[in-house]
């Protein structure tokens, strides 16, 4: 069975590192005086104490990582940096109850950015940051961040990578996983890096800049604002979230031949990049010359609000720019829709992936020519390889899950005491990770009012929908505890 | 000239057949002593029994003052260590027969002669180039360029519906389209014609033309509707039909039967989306027809297995299918085959050898074709100065029968050859001859 020291040994690293971050917030409380310092030290006090009595428990572990332990390892790590990752906001006092603060944390780590706060300008400046890097650490997993930072898993690296990993097949960028995870990592930290300086460039003051840049690349979607992206009025900025954003929703491997290796052929070779430029494009469009012919916006103007929303939508980020509920009825069904999609597999964004679509959209094209000629040995095709029908099967199973999980999750929300449209919104904005909730009356802004066991029950989406599933339903499942 | 041959198989026996007919030295190395023993009783030729990427049965093979060296074992690979070997060893010219199309990308030719490979053969490809060029269109048999692409051999039956029947050759010269019969097959004869032989219903003609007048030849021959080549099965999921699949022009839609369904995946992963793989036996009937089989232009059976393939190609033409291509390895088969009314007969042994045999030519034969159908040759010279043609036109020059001259390209430009041309030096001429006559011929150029 899964091997209990070995596990205790590294959550104790993994609780060490959270300590180290948060003691880095705590930086921020100082240098602005504010009463968000000791919060941050004692939460890092707490779980490095708890770190240090996990690893001192796995102290003679033995080395050996099965692949049980890897997807046990991910799912806790996941549970238990978020927990620790809500004490500042609970010492703090500016979350009072241990529901809130984990269902915050819990957005944060998987960028998901739904946020239960009436009013976040009033947040110290180190609680916001926290909340901003808590995305950007989930952004691209916290397994994976850490096999980047410290080779504490050795050979089991990759087992934890395989069971944190999105999408249907990962390409390795380098034979050793931890320089694979760098490399990652490096393309990550440029992004979020010329984020941060195009715009300060533009006019934001160097701390909003720090917090957008993080929940952008991680297509998180937490902002400094209350009115998010739109509390700027700046086409500028707005300009320049858009494209990072999008950057953000390319798998990152491809990013990483692009602008280390110069080789753009792959990244336009790609079948799943191709299918997410054309939704981009397509729904962009097609919002746009609505809203054009709508509402009375000028065409630059609508414009650039389609194509916000959109990308934000899509990559699963859920900054907002404008108030969508007030458009066309037709125009804003379209971003429930590409909820569904979300962008491309291996990058930061949520939902079920191009990829998988590009497949299923293959797969049922097949099926039509199959009537016509029964015989007939059809492949899929992805990026110029034949898929194996074991993927196809995985695809399909995962897609069915989804829908399943989703409709099992809004049927709980109704009999939670929630309007069912608002109810299908939230579900689709937590298990995707989006973030912006599409309700009757708009984005539902007051996530706070819902009920405890709701917010539970959205923490538990998030989760799994960030994790992709199988991960987390697999701990649940009897046939992973049986001896076998 | 020495020539040392690695490898039994089928084109390395064909090869080795032909070549001792022609009084090289040829020594043929391979391990299995019972494909050697058939040969060395009949033939005229050394055998090496032993492994070709031995380097001591390499030397005991004599390669140190080897000519031509052609490695054509159904391995890739050792095909080209026993090229590297023998190059290294002493041998001038190195030939290794692949299965790569990587390897035939331009770049790569300067790094695999210095590796000491100098020729590359890959009878897969240079069979699915033939096989298209014989389906390209619907009302010809035989179809390929020359002299730049200027000129064009195309091969077709004659049909009774065809003005040109019954008419000396001679008289035909004066209508508008100019073109020149080059070969005529007719049952299991091939004519050379000369001007008093003429066309009967039923022969397989040969004509050389300039590209342009290739549609009114068509309409000599009275072919005019003939439906455009759209649909293509192929029964057989070969190497040749992946290549076949890669080759088409666009407009040709193409159906690979494969009765294995593992080599079906297979031929998923390579050909791409355009091409239908179905799994299901191509001598299956009502499998056929229900495939549609009445709307495919072409049928190509790719088997494995010649008699299959012929029984199968009858078996399609009863059905509809417009014209079929059968890949027929067994030699004797080939005659029968015509007779039975099969459009066109691959072979691959015969086309790999042929362009080895090309190789082995000088190098101012630059392309010899070996016409399946007809016994005949086709080799395309370069002119030398104050060779024994340019002294007088061609009329007078006493060409022996079973020579005749289909074209020549003179400053980049194809032009047909008449009694009155008078072929200067430098000019590229392509000459049709009867098998084994290329020697007579070269000798005119020289």
């Amino acid at each position: 069975m899964i091997n209990v020291r070995m596990i205790c040994r590294i959550m104790g690293f993994l609780l060490y590192i959270e300590a180290g971050i948060l003691t880095v917030c705590s930086c921020f409380g100082y240098a602005f005086h504010e009463t968000d310092m000791l919060p941050f030290l004692w939460s890092a006090l707490a779980t490095a104490v708890v770190g240090g009595i996990l690893s001192f428990v796995g102290r003679n572990a033995e080395r050996r990582l099965g692949r049980r332990d890897g997807y046990f390892i991910v799912v806790v790590a996941w549970i238990l940096f978020s927990i620790f990752g809500m004490l500042p906001f609970l010492i703090s006092g500016y979350i009072s109850n241990v529901t809130d603060a984990f269902f915050e944390t819990m957005s944060g780590f998987t960028t998901t950015g739904a946020t239960i706060l009436k009013d976040v300008e009033i947040l110290p400046h180190g609680l916001m940051f926290w909340r901003c890097l808590t995305q950007w650490i989930g952004g691209l997993g916290i397994v994976f961040f850490t096999i980047a930072v410290l080779p504490v898993f050795g050979v089991g690296g990759m087992k934890l990578f395989a069971a944190e990993a999105t999408g249907t097949s990962y390409q390795k960028i380098s034979p050793r996983i931890e320089v694979t995870a760098r490399w990652i990592w490096s393309i990550y930290l440029l992004l979020t890096l010329v984020e941060i300086g195009l715009l300060c460039l533009a006019g934001m003051n160097w701390f909003d800049s720090v917090c957008h840049a993080l929940a952008t690349t991680a297509t998180g979607g937490f902002s400094n604002c209350n009115a998010s992206v739109a509390a700027f009025h700046s086409p500028l900025i707005e300009y320049i979230i858009m494209a990072f954003m999008f950057l953000s929703g390319v798998n990152f491997t491809l990013l990483y031949f692009s602008l280390f290796r110069f080789d753009f052929r792959k990244l336009w070779r790609n079948t799943e990049v191709r299918y997410y430029i054309f939704i981009v494009l397509f729904l962009g469009t097609f919002i746009g010359l609505g809203l054009f012919f709508t509402s009375p916006f000028t065409f630059e103007e609508s414009f650039r609000q389609a194509f916000f929303q959109v990308i934000s939508v899509l990559t699963t980020t859920g900054f907002e720019t404008a108030e969508f509920h007030r458009w066309t009825q037709l125009l804003w069904a379209c971003l429930p829709l590409i909820m569904f999609f979300g962008a491309c597999s291996g990058s930061t964004s949520g939902g079920i992936k191009c990829i998988r679509l590009a497949i299923m959209v293959k797969a049922t094209r097949n099926q039509f020519r199959r009537i016509l000629h029964p015989n007939a040995v059809l492949p899929i095709r992805i990026s110029g390889q034949v898929i194996s029908q074991d993927i196809r099967s995985a695809v399909l199973g995962f897609t069915f899950v989804y829908i399943f999980i989703v409709a099992c999750a809004w049927f709980l929300l109704i009999a939670f005491g929630i309007h069912y449209r608002d109810s299908f919104g939230l579900v689709m904005c937590c298990i995707s990770n989006v973030g912006a909730a599409l309700g009757v009356d708009g984005p539902i802004s007051d996530l706070g009012s819902i009920s405890v066991a709701a917010k539970w029950l959205c923490s538990f989406l998030m989760l799994i929908g960030r994790l992709e599933l199988f991960s987390v339903l697999l701990l649940l499942s009897p046939t992973f505890w049986t001896k076998r | 000239m020495k020539v040392i041959i690695a490898g039994a198989g089928a084109v390395g026996t064909h090869l080795a057949k032909m070549l001792s007919g022609e009084r090289h030295s040829i020594t043929l190395i391979d391990e299995s002593e019972e494909r050697l023993m058939k040969l060395s009783s009949n033939f005229d030729l050394l055998t090496v029994k032993d492994s070709p990427t031995s380097i001591f049965a390499l030397k005991n093979a004599g390669v140190e003052d080897a000519d031509l060296f052609v490695a054509v074992m159904p391995e890739e690979s050792r095909n080209i260590t026993a090229c590297m070997f023998a190059n290294n060893l002493g041998a001038k010219k190195t030939v290794a027969r692949i299965d790569n199309p990587e390897y035939l990308i331009p770049k790569n030719a300067d790094f695999l002669k210095t590796l000491g490979i100098h020729s590359l053969i890959y009878p897969e490809m240079l069979a699915a180039r033939e096989l298209l060029d014989a389906i390209r269109t619907t009302w010809l048999r035989q179809w390929w360029e020359f002299c730049g692409g200027t000129l064009v051999l195309i091969g077709t039956k004659m049909r009774e519906n065809s003005q040109i029947l019954n008419v000396p050759l001679s008289e035909l010269g004066d209508s508008d389209i100019p073109f020149h019969v080059v070969a005529i097959r007719r049952g299991n004869e091939t004519i050379i014609p000369g001007g008093r032989d003429m066309l009967r219903e039923n022969d397989m003609a040969y004509f050389t033309t300039p590209k342009e007048h290739v549609p009114g030849i068509r309409t000599l021959v009275g072919k005019d509707h003939y439906p455009e080549m759209r649909n293509v099965f192929i029964m057989g999921g070969s190497r040749i039909a992946v290549r076949v699949s890669q080759y088409a022009p666009e407009s040709m839609r193409i159906k690979i039967i494969e009765k294995d369904l593992e080599r079906c995946q297979w031929l998923t992963e390579k050909c791409d989306d355009d091409t239908l793989i179905i799994n299901g036996d191509g001598s299956d009937m009502d499998f056929l027809r229900e495939e549609d089989i009445k709307n495919a232009q072409a049928f190509v059976a790719l088997t494995g297995n010649s008699e299959t393939n012929i029984l199968a190609c009858l078996a399609a033409k009863q059905l509809g299918a417009g014209k079929t291509v059968a890949e027929v390895e067994n030699m004797d088969y080939i005659s029968m085959a015509d007779s039975m009314d099969i459009s066109t007969i691959i072979n691959k042994k015969k086309i790999a050898a042929s362009c080895i045999y090309q190789m082995m030519l000088d190098a101012d034969v630059e392309n010899v074709k070996c016409l399946t159908f007809a016994n005949a040759d086709v080799a395309e010279f370069v002119v030398k100065e104050g060779a024994y043609i340019t002294k007088h036109p061609i009329k007078s020059m006493g060409l022996p029968k079973g020579i005749t001259i289909g074209g020549m390209l003179r400053n980049d430009k194809g032009m047909l050859v008449t009694g009155a041309t008078q072929i200067q030096a430098g000019d590229h001429v392509v000459v049709f001859c009867l098998e084994n006559m290329i020697g007579k011929a070269e000798r005119f150029f020289r």
